[in-house]
């Protein structure tokens, strides 16, 4: 019986820290501002962006005909995306201690403005923006991006 | 009934034409510190660098090489992204705090705390993080646990000082984030701190 109890005290935990430590590996960043429609596409859900959102891994950030957001990453990442845009956080993993570092964008359409963060001072190789005929790959730079 | 269906492939092909051209445009401008950094930009028919201010690259399909780089007036660029650069969220600010031996605050870093609290509130941040970093010296064990108090350390006295607990992040880069670069077990003491980025 003893055992039971000890099994279920060290399973609950062990859900515990893995919900804990897999809700901080998911943070990739916010969105700091916003004007109009602009909504986050995660998993199967349509999430209505609000100021100070977080963001996930795996996020799509679409901006209306009238809507625009500036968002910022973990990694000081700076994006913002004009009227009727579209991208993804592919990837982002920003933990220089374990020598995980990747920042993968997609541009899908839009118009989009990317300071890019310590991601792509850390590991170059690892930091891309994804277009739909082209990779760009960046060494701590402002990039203007315009896809129709 | 020819002449529609004529005009009904006419729309067709536009719509195809206009729907499938996703015409590319990228330009490499100053970073907000101004500085230009460099970008390669690169299709399934070739790469193409920039490293020079308003330059561009275009291209109209996936198969042929990005185009050689093209001076742009920065006016039209500032005229095409216009809404973008209109949202876009200040530069993260990074505060920098050091210690003495243990887990507490040297008096000049102390003093930094009230502009902490001032950046978050002005900012209205809810995304704090609280970083510790290490130098080289020493094992990645022993530098991951003493980086790792001293960052809940100064979470604890930014909570104190007003900031909001579940605003605050706290995580430890250890040796891998070094201010000042240098070999591996070396003594820095500018490396020996604690970061905290306000968004």
């Amino acid at each position: 019986m003893k055992s039971i109890y000890r099994e279920f005290l060290v399973a609950t935990l062990v859900l515990i820290s893995t919900l804990a430590y897999g809700a901080d590996m998911d943070h990739a960043g916010i969105v700091k501002s916003l004007e109009g429609e602009v909504t986050i596409a995660r998993n199967d859900q349509t999430i209505k962006a609000e100021p100070n959102l977080r963001l996930l891994e795996g996020d799509v950030v679409q901006t209306g005909p009238n809507g625009k957001a500036g968002l910022i990453l973990e990694d000081d990442t700076v994006i913002s995306m004009g009227f009727n845009s579209k991208i993804a956080i592919k990837s982002f993993m920003f933990q220089p201690n374990e020598k995980k570092l990747s920042l993968i964008a997609s541009v899908f359409h839009g118009t989009i403005s990317f300071i890019s963060g310590q991601i792509a001072k850390l590991a170059p190789k690892q930091s891309l923006i994804e277009t739909p005929y082209a990779t760009i790959g960046s060494r701590g730079t402002h990039i203007l991006i315009q896809v129709d | 009934m020819n002449s529609i269906a004529r005009i009904a492939l006419l729309f067709l092909l536009l719509a195809l034409i206009s729907g499938c051209a996703k015409k590319t445009l990228v330009a490499l401008v100053p970073d907000p510190d101004g500085k230009t950094g460099s970008i390669s930009v690169e299709s399934a028919g070739g790469s193409v660098t920039i490293d020079t201010s308003y330059q561009a690259t275009t291209l109209g399909d996936a198969k042929t090489q990005p185009s050689a780089p093209v001076q742009m007036a920065k006016e039209t660029l500032d005229t095409i992204f216009k809404e973008a650069l209109s949202v876009q969220p200040k530069q993260p600010l990074h505060f920098l705090l050091y210690f003495r031996q243990d887990t507490t605050l040297t008096p000049e870093s102390a003093k930094l705390l009230p502009n902490i609290i001032a950046t978050i509130q002005e900012r209205n941040s809810n995304d704090i993080s609280v970083i510790g970093h290490t130098d080289t010296l020493g094992s990645k064990e022993y530098n991951t646990t003493l980086s790792k108090d001293r960052a809940s350390a100064v979470k604890k006295q930014l909570i104190k000082q007003g900031a909001e607990a579940t605003a605050i992040r706290t995580t430890s880069h250890g040796k891998e984030n070094p201010l000042i670069p240098t070999a591996d077990n070396v003594s820095e003491p500018r490396n020996r701190r604690v970061e905290v980025v306000v968004r």
